[in-house]
Order: C-alpha cells, then sequence, then structure tokens
C-alpha cells in the first residue's frame, strides 16, 4: 500500500512537473485565464470589435473567397516566412512523447515478464504470488499511467483531428480507435493481473494493446 | 525464456533496422511504395516536399509552390492543362508543352491519392466523392482546420492577407510540415494560447 501510495505521488509530481515545464518553455507571456471550454471560443472575442477591415468583423478565415486579395491575387512572389523555431516542448509534443514512452515500457514490461501465465493445468503455487514491487509489475503500472496521459493529452490537444463524418478511413479516426483500444487492453491485462492471487494469462492483451497502439502511432506518424 | 525474449526483439529490430536502411537506399520514395512506408521512420505526418526541381521553379515562380500532395489528381487534371492554365485563377501562366507534360506528370503521380502521407491520405479520403476541388482552401479539410482562426489575423493581416499563402503562418511549409506547432503567424505570437500549446 506504501509503494502504490508512493508510486501515486511521484506520478502526480511528474504530471505537475510536466505541467509547469510546458507554460514556462513556451516563452511567451504567462496568460493565467483559467482555460475552460468556453475560453476555446472566446479566446479571440476582441476581433469581435475590430472595425479595421470591413464591417463583418468576425468573417472566418474558411469563408473567405480571397476578395482582400483579389487584383493581385495569389500570383505573387513567394516570401519564406521569418525564421521560426517551434517550441521544443507543447501539449502536442507532449502526448507525441508520452505515446512514445508508452510503447518503450510496454517493451520493458513484456522483457521483464517472469514467464508465468496458466489457465489451465497450473502447477502448485509454492509462494504468494507477487503483483506489486517486481520490476515487472512497476514498468506495467508506469505503461498504464502513460498510456492514460497519452490519451488525456490526445484528447485534449488533437480533438480537433477527431471527426466522425470522416469515417473509419481517416487516418485520425483509425488513430484514435487503435489506440484508444490498446489503451483499454492494457490496462485490463494489468487489472486483471494484479486481482488474481494464481498465476494468470494476460500477456497476450497487452501484447495486442501495445501492438494496437504502436499500429496507432504509425498511421500518424 | 529470456533467451528466446532477446531473440525475438534482436529479430524485430534488425527487421526495422533494415526496412529503415531500405527506405533510406529508396531515397525515401514513399509514395508509392507501402513496404517503403511501414518500414521507414521519417515522419510522413504532412505531405510530401516538391522533389521535382521543374515543379518548383515553374510554380514557384509565381507562388508557394503547393505541394501536389494538397490536392486529389483530379484537381491536378482540371489545373494542369493548356486551357486551365491560360486563366489560372485570373493570371496567365500558360506553360510550353513539355514542361506542362512532367509537371502534369509529377502533380499527378504524388497527388493525395497517391501519397502515404497522413495529411494527403486525409485529402484523399475527404475529396474521394463529390465535386472537384479547385483551391487548395476550398477543400473542407483545410478550411475546417482554419475555421477558429479570425479574420483579423488573415485577411486583416497585412503580412498574411489570405490563406492561400500557406507560408505566411506555416513557417515550414516548404518542407510539407503544416502542424500547429510551427505556426507563426505574424503580429500574433500568442494566436494558440498557451492552453492550446
Amino acid at each position: 500500500m506504501t509503494c502504490r501510495i508512493k508510486f501515486g505521488n511521484a506520478v502526480a509530481g511528474i504530471c505537475l512537473a510536466a505541467s509547469s515545464g510546458m507554460v514556462y518553455a513556451q516563452g511567451t507571456a504567462a496568460n493565467l485565464e483559467l482555460p475552460t471550454d468556453a475560453s476555446i471560443y472566446t479566446r479571440n472575442a476582441a476581433s469581435l470589435n475590430s472595425t479595421s477591415f470591413n464591417s463583418s468583423p468576425y468573417l472566418l478565415a474558411a469563408n473567405q473567397n480571397d476578395a482582400a486579395v483579389q487584383g493581385k491575387p495569389d500570383l505573387m512572389p513567394a516570401t519564406p516566412a521569418p525564421e521560426y523555431s517551434p517550441p521544443w516542448l507543447t501539449g502536442r509534443k507532449a502526448h507525441q512523447y508520452l505515446g512514445l514512452g508508452t510503447l518503450v515500457f510496454a517493451g520493458l514490461t513484456a522483457l521483464s515478464s517472469p514467464g508465468e501465465g496458466c489457465e489451465h493445468n497450473c502447477p502448485a503455487v509454492t509462494a504468494p504470488r507477487q503483483t506489486s514491487g517486481t520490476t515487472h509489475t512497476r514498468f506495467a503500472r508506469t505503461t498504464a499511467v502513460l498510456a492514460v496521459a497519452t490519451v488525456i493529452t490526445g484528447l485534449i490537444y488533437h480533438w480537433d483531428d477527431f471527426h466522425l463524418e470522416d469515417g473509419f478511413s481517416d487516418p485520425d479516426n483509425q488513430h484514435v480507435m487503435l489506440a484508444g483500444t490498446g489503451a483499454l487492453l492494457m490496462l485490463y491485462a494489468i487489472n486483471k493481473s494484479a486481482k488474481s492471487s494464481v498465476p494468470t494469462s494476460h500477456a497476450g492483451l497487452a501484447e495486442l494493446g501495445a501492438a494496437s497502439m504502436l499500429v496507432a502511432v504509425k498511421l500518424t506518424w | 525464456m529470456m533467451q528466446r525474449k532477446w531473440k525475438i526483439t534482436a529479430l524485430l529490430a534488425v527487421t526495422l533496422l533494415t526496412g529503415n536502411v531500405y527506405a533510406s537506399a529508396a531515397e525515401y520514395s514513399l509514395d508509392n511504395d507501402f513496404l517503403s512506408w511501414l518500414f521507414d521512420f521519417q515522419r510522413t505526418k504532412g505531405v510530401k516536399p516538391v522533389s521535382d526541381k521543374q515543379y518548383q521553379e515553374e510554380c514557384g515562380a509565381c507562388h508557394f509552390a503547393y505541394q501536389p500532395g494538397l490536392l486529389p489528381a483530379k484537381s491536378w487534371e482540371a489545373l494542369l492543362n493548356d486551357k486551365a492554365l491560360r486563366n489560372h485563377f485570373g493570371a496567365n501562366a500558360e506553360l510550353d508543352k513539355d514542361a506542362l507534360k512532367d509537371i502534369r506528370d509529377y502533380a499527378i503521380r504524388n497527388s493525395a491519392g497517391n501519397s502515404w502521407y497522413k495529411q494527403s491520405r486525409k485529402i484523399a479520403v475527404a475529396t474521394e466523392n463529390g465535386p472537384t476541388p479547385l483551391r487548395i482552401t476550398d477543400l473542407h479539410y483545410i478550411s475546417r482546420k482554419h475555421h477558429e482562426i479570425p479574420e483579423k489575423m488573415i485577411q486583416g493581416n497585412k503580412d498574411v492577407k489570405s490563406l492561400s499563402f500557406c507560408d505566411k503562418c506555416h513557417t515550414q511549409a516548404a518542407k510539407g510540415v503544416y502542424d500547429a506547432d510551427t505556426v507563426n503567424i505574424p503580429h500574433y505570437p500568442n494566436w494558440d494560447g498557451w492552453f492550446n500549446k
């Protein structure tokens, strides 16, 4: 129990540190407004009052017909954008790193497996089965935490990439489905093993989950 | 047991490495080769950068040389012919026959439906049915990606003016990278807000 609490605290600490780091890494003036759902739609509210260019100030960019530049339309010499270095850590990159970390830890979990796993005709167990405190269980739990964090950051930062209307052949939709299923399979496998006092077969599910996540990553890599 | 696992891991590593070397040797000819794409670690989440010198020079002389993967083949067929180029969005952009053929072939060969790059695949799926888009900004996928950006940042921004000028904000557009992390809207460095970074 103590070990679990320590582990939980460590994970919470890492999450907080990562969150703080992400804000500071932007190198921009901190905007301390609480990010609410509504703020996504109102953060550009100032433009509603803009009257600098025409009478309908909040025309969406997508609705333009290039009227603003007609007369000297698209045919202008290309001028490269000024030098710009993308931030090294953003929410989207955090999602990427967490996903890759999940795969790495899933691999380590598989490699550190004690080799148990038995549904039928299992040998007699002489010592109580260890469901925590071993290298394998630590790797497995870290994988689970990373998988959950990956799914959460994906939902937050890539929400606008996911559209049901695009159908199942859309790569982003496939990514969401496969990665989500993969994470769930791994969590189920860990839960199944943790709750069992006798050797139980869970590797297949976990490996299927990891493979599912791997394919999901590849599809949008 | 552990020895077997290490053997499997080593085998997988060798397979992946071989695949990567193979892809590198093929000079990342990803577009038509599924296996190259599968075993390649090169990022392909955007569109394939322009690799044809003639396409780059002829198209890039007047405007940003939009990657062929931004439109489906049927769009390039409609855009790249003698008649269409005589009135290419209000300008005469006629090319000699050979150049036109080469450019048209290159564009079709690398169009959205013929590329493994993610954004090209998305565009291909989205334009499979329905009318032929003639403008990249007409694509539902593109308009949806930009619909939350207020007018003042694009039409009202003297250094951008139109969605058509991709490279004004997408700092790695020439490399085929159009993700939000590489966007820098002139005069609006914090366009996305810190929470959405």
